[in-house]
């Protein structure tokens, strides 16, 4: 029903557009967004990596990280929203950044910056750019600007990716382990560790053999700085977990009507389940709906070029479209009270504001 | 330009997120495999997605030979930590304890590039592997990360290198580093779908490769939807299909009701603006690469295994790809 999709852009705060990868989380993301204004909310949508030509047609090329309202000429022809649409775009290291300046002293933030170390942490870090989504959306939720925030998330090598980062992260930063690895370069200042595993050992031993002892001073030297953030770092990481768990917030997951993608996205509705994360419905992408015609054979059979294409190409689509209901039905058929909505294939990219509003329109339909 | 996927011993799948790197990447190995060629088909992203197309549940290490041929492996940094750690200093006794800590997990977060210098390396020491006087393999194809993964992966060697300034991984990341730096010996196959977004991440890291000192070899589009109508008939279903088709069906006499006439209409008009777009894609593509291109239809079989890869793999051969 897309009645259930409409009242989730009505009422909800927070929508998260999440799925793997190519599927059009962030197409479908802006898609809600434009319909969300147009019906009067104040939007703003938080995009990754956006398709460059749909980055162009919302502003977004110029300055990553930060909000901007959707300029009139976005709207071409067409009709201007009733409230205010803004966007932006997510730069996971300046998000990164920003936490530290926002966290620690000014010198130590710029110690931490600075470390070599913390280089690779802010962008490379598996989870990270799933974390700093999170974090992303939270500011945007205390900033208290919008009645709608979505928020589209990075493609996961794995759905779960989004759930975990702060846990991943967390335990990371945390880093018992590490700091038992690490201990004959932090300063010793609580006593002899005496307590060491065989495994723990051996990694140190093979560890410094291998990346050189320079490294592991200046991971140590990092994490002694970052120690005194971490209870900050973490309350943050619940307090976003908090958020997303609430009522205000839905979960949309956005798959393509193949067995792979939805394989991954019945996952992602049971782990969501799981975590009581609130799940609005699965959003199947550019299906192709075709209904059988009886007359095809007799306009097959009339040997003209053109309509003997014209059936086969039908009785392909037919089949397709067959085989799409049939593995959206396998995936998704058993998963109590999970509501489906379908988005044709446009054909067309999907680039500007007008292309936007036709896909809100397939996916609500119009507006009244 | 004659394509060719196996001009250099190592050949470096790549591409967009989706667009068939895996499948490609089985397919070129059955494919040189069935021309006699000893090759070894890696996987390092540990997702598994290779041992369905040969019709098995999982890849287990070390190598397994699924084909006449043709081996295939899932590469574990863990392991691959474990082997390295043995073949240069013998010590079985740590790489085993440390496999079953979570140690190579933190080893490889604190180390930028270590687990892919692990990875990599494993990719290298295949390439190297002689039996007596000759190599092991004649080809060695690498399912790799995802082009936006792939410079870091590929330049973790330099890296590597670079933070590490003396020891067996410095001297392992050079190694790497030449292989991944000559033709003869590596070049990486972009995978793409004519589509905007695929076409234009793959012309963005032909020239970041190339920027590395990596070569390129033949790009293939995945997933080309064939062509059912002429380019006139294509055109004059674009401007109005509903038209096209009633005119036809009037010459040709039949009938049939408005709501048939709707549906046909609408299905010829998206397939004629798909197939306009992907060729419009593929010019563009071919104007902004100097790669040959090599097409691969799109199957309407619901799940790929082993019987659609060895088609892929047939059509690979055809284009004179494989030599
Ligand atoms: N030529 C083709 N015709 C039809 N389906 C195809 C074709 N090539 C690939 N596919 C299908 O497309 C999907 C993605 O393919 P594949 O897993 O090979 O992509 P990938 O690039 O390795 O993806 P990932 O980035 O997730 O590793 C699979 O379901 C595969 O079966
Ligand atoms: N329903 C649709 N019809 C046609 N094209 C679409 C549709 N949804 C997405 N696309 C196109 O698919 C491509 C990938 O979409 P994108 O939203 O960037 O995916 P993701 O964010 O999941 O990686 C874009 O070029 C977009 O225009
Ligand atoms: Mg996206
Ligand atoms: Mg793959």
């Amino acid at each position: 029903m897309s009645e259930d999709l409409a009242r989730l852009i009505a009422d909800r705060h927070i929508v998260v557009c999440t799925g793997p990868g190519g599927v059009g989380k962030t197409t479908i993301s802006a898609a809600l967004a434009v319909r969300a204004a147009d019906l009067g909310r104040k939007t703003i949508v938080c995009t990754i990596d956006p398709a460059k030509r749909l980055a162009q047609s919302l502003g977004l090329s110029e300055l990553g990280n930060t909000p901007r309202e959707v300029a009139k000429s976005a709207y071409g022809k067409g009709r201007q929203p009733k409230a205010a649409l803004w966007a932006m775009m997510l730069d996971m290291k300046r998000t990164f950044d920003d936490l530290i300046v926002d966290m620690a002293s000014p010198d130590l933030a710029k110690r931490i910056l600075s470390n070599p170390f913390y280089e690779h942490i802010s962008s490379t870090l598996a989870g990270t750019q799933e974390y700093m989504a999170m974090e992303k959306l939270y500011e945007l939720h205390e900033e208290g600007r919008w009645e709608l925030i979505i928020i589209d998330t990075p493609p996961s090598r794995s759905a779960l990716d989004f759930l975990d980062a702060p846990r991943k992260i967390t335990d990371f930063l945390e880093g018992r382990f590490l700091r038992v690895l690490l201990w004959p370069y932090m300063k010793a200042g609580k006593g002899t560790l005496r307590v060491f595993n065989y495994g723990a050992q051996a990694f140190f031993r093979a560890a410094t053999k291998i990346t050189g002892s320079e490294l592991l001073s200046d991971v140590a030297t990092f994490f002694q700085m970052f120690q005194g953030m971490f209870g900050t770092f973490k309350a943050r990481a619940e307090r976003v977990r908090e958020l997303l768990g609430t009522q205000r917030t839905a979960f949309i997951v956005v798959a393509s009507p193949e067995t792979e993608s939805l394989k991954e996205a019945r996952y992602f509705v049971q782990r969501l389940g799981r975590e009581q994360m609130p799940l609005g419905g699965v959003i199947v992408n550019r299906t192709h709906a075709v209904e059988p015609i009886e007359e095809l054979d007799a306009i097959k059979a009339t040997g003209d070029p053109l309509l003997t294409a014209a059936a086969e190409l039908y009785n392909d689509w037919r089949t397709a479209s067959q085989r799409e209901d049939e593995a959206v039905a396998k995936a998704l058929a058993d998963l109590p009270g999970t509501s489906v909505w379908r988005v044709p294939d446009l054909v067309d990219d999907v680039h500007d504001v007008a292309a936007l509003r036709t896909l809100a329109d397939a996916l609500l339909g119009p507006i009244a | 330009m004659h394509p060719s996927l196996t001009s250099s011993r190592v050949a470096i799948v790549s591409g967009k997120g989706g667009v068939g790197k895996t499948t490609i990447a089985a397919a070129l190995a059955k494919a040189a495999a069935a021309q006699g060629k000893r090759v070894l088909l890696l996987e390092v992203e540990g997702r598994n997605s290779l041992a369905p197309l040969f019709g098995i549940p999982s890849l287990g290490y070390p190598e397994h030979v699924v084909a006449p041929n043709l081996s295939a492996e899932s590469v574990v940094p863990d392991e691959a930590l474990v082997e390295y750690l043995y073949m240069f200093y013998g010590i079985k006794r740590i790489g085993k304890a440390l496999a079953h800590t979570k140690a190579t997990e933190f080893a490889t977060n604190i180390a930028p590039g270590l687990r892919d210098i692990l990875l990599i390396g494993k990719v290298k020491e295949a390439e190297r592997r002689r039996v007596r006087e000759a190599y092991a393999f004649d080809l060695v194809v690498l399912d790799a990360p995802p082009t936006g993964r792939l410079p870091r992966f590929l330049d973790a060697p330099r890296a590597v290198a670079d933070l590490v300034r003396a020891g067996p991984i410095r001297t392992q990341a050079h190694g790497v580093l030449d292989m991944i730096t000559d033709p003869a010996r590596s070049a990486v196959v972009l995978v793409t779908l004519p589509e905007e977004m695929p076409v234009q991440e793959t012309v963005e890291s032909i020239a970041t490769l190339r920027r590395m000192g990596v070569a390129v070899g033949p790009v293939v589009v995945n997933r080309v939807a064939a062509e059912p109508f002429t380019k006139t008939v294509e055109r004059s279903l674009i401007s109005d299909a509903r038209k096209a088709i009633a005119r036809a069906m009037e010459k040709a006499g039949v009938a049939a009701p408005a709501a048939t006439l709707e549906r046909l209409a609408a299905v010829a008009a998206a397939s004629a603006r798909r197939t306009r777009n992907q060729r419009a894609v593929m010019t563009e593509l071919e104007a902004d690469i100097d790669r040959p291109m090599i097409s691969v239809p799109a199957l309407l079989s619901p799940t790929v295994g082993p019987a659609e890869v060895d088609f892929l793999a047939s059509v690979l051969s055809d284009s004179g790809a494989i030599s």
